[in-house]
């Protein structure tokens, strides 16, 4: 079953009995949600509250949700938001620059109780940590997410232009920091 | 590139996602569940603190009226007759008493009787020359 079809079910299940279809909609969509976050807030006790908040909120909205858009891009707004809400959060209350929060998440991709890569992903993940935060979020969603830009478009609400361009300018500098190029 | 990324160097705890979606799903639940029983006073709520917030600077206005308007905004001083006024104002006066003190007054003409004599012996205790007077004069 594709997304389209998977995402066409759970919205029949959504008007007909909200409590299995929000049950469905979780069930399908935590796991891919949760890496998208993890990826971008890195620490797997910020990413489980920032998964939560998303269904949380997705919950709360469920009845503003119109069928415009597709109900995966819909969620992964909402999480790329709330990831977003809590790595602000973080730059505010632990009063560090940016370029230490870098290095912080940097040192907590192998710090972290939760992280099990070997040299060459510790090194990607490094290397992806260094981008702009923007940057940050179109190369994950291109390259592990494998997000079409149309989707992307909608779901960072830029335009596909400049999102080919950001991902192009973010594969080159991380490409120079591996010593690929 | 692709090659290193296959794999995703994250891990997650045993069995986490069948206990967040199990969480995720109770969380939602409780939230319907706190929503539903809407009672009257629930759904009267806003209207009551309408109610009360109009009830209070209705308050407010009447008692700032009653402190700062000044009398001559009011125009007009109750009219009432001598006999009204002497029956609630004069009631509580006690008439023998403020004619005593009437009286006392009216008999006192500013001078006592004092004989030259006194006032000899009273400048002597003074110690003032008569003298002095002369010259004054």
């Amino acid at each position: 079953m594709g997304f389209a079809d998977q995402d066409k079910e759970i919205i029949e299940l959504l008007r007909k009995d909200a409590n299995r279809g929000f049950r469905l909609l979780v069930e399908s969509y935590s796991k891919r949600l949760y890496w998208h976050i993890r990826r971008l807030v890195i620490l797997h006790e910020d990413a489980d509250d920032a998964l939560q908040n998303t269904f949380i909120n997705a919950w709360k909205k469920i009845g503003e949700f119109r069928n415009e858009s597709a109900l995966y891009t819909w969620l992964y707004t909402i999480a790329t938001n709330e990831s977003l809400t809590l790595i602000n959060k973080r730059k505010r209350y632990s009063a560090v620059s940016i370029d230490e929060i870098g290095n912080y998440l940097a040192n907590s991709v192998e710090g972290s109780t939760w992280f099990d890569g070997d040299e060459a992903q510790i090194k990607l993940q490094n290397a992806i940590l260094q981008l702009p935060e923007k940057q940050r979020i179109v190369f994950n969603l291109r390259y592990f997410d494998e997000m079409p830009y149309e989707e992307m478009s909608k779901v960072l609400n830029t335009s596909e232009g400049a999102l080919k361009a950001s991902y192009h300018h973010a594969v080159k500098k991380i490409e120079e920091i591996l010593g690929l190029i | 590139m692709k090659d290193i990324a296959d794999k995703s160097p994250f891990k997650v705890p045993e069995n986490y996602f069948e206990e967040v979606n199990k969480k995720i799903i109770a969380s939602t639940a409780e939230k319907v569940n706190e929503t539903k029983p809407e009672g009257i006073y629930r759904r009267l709520k806003p209207f009551l603190a309408v109610a009360a917030t109009v009830a209070v600077l209705i308050l407010l206005s009447y008692t700032a009226l009653k402190i700062f308007k000044p009398a001559s905004i009011t125009g007009k001083i109750p009219e009432i007759s001598l006999q009204e006024f002497s029956d609630t104002y004069l009631n509580d006066i006690d008439i023998l008493t403020l004619e005593e003190g009437a009286s006392a007054i009216a008999s006192f003409d500013g001078v006592y009787d004092v004989s030259d004599a006194d006032i000899i012996d009273y400048l002597i205790v003074e110690n003032i020359d008569l003298n002095d007077i002369y010259e004054i004069l």
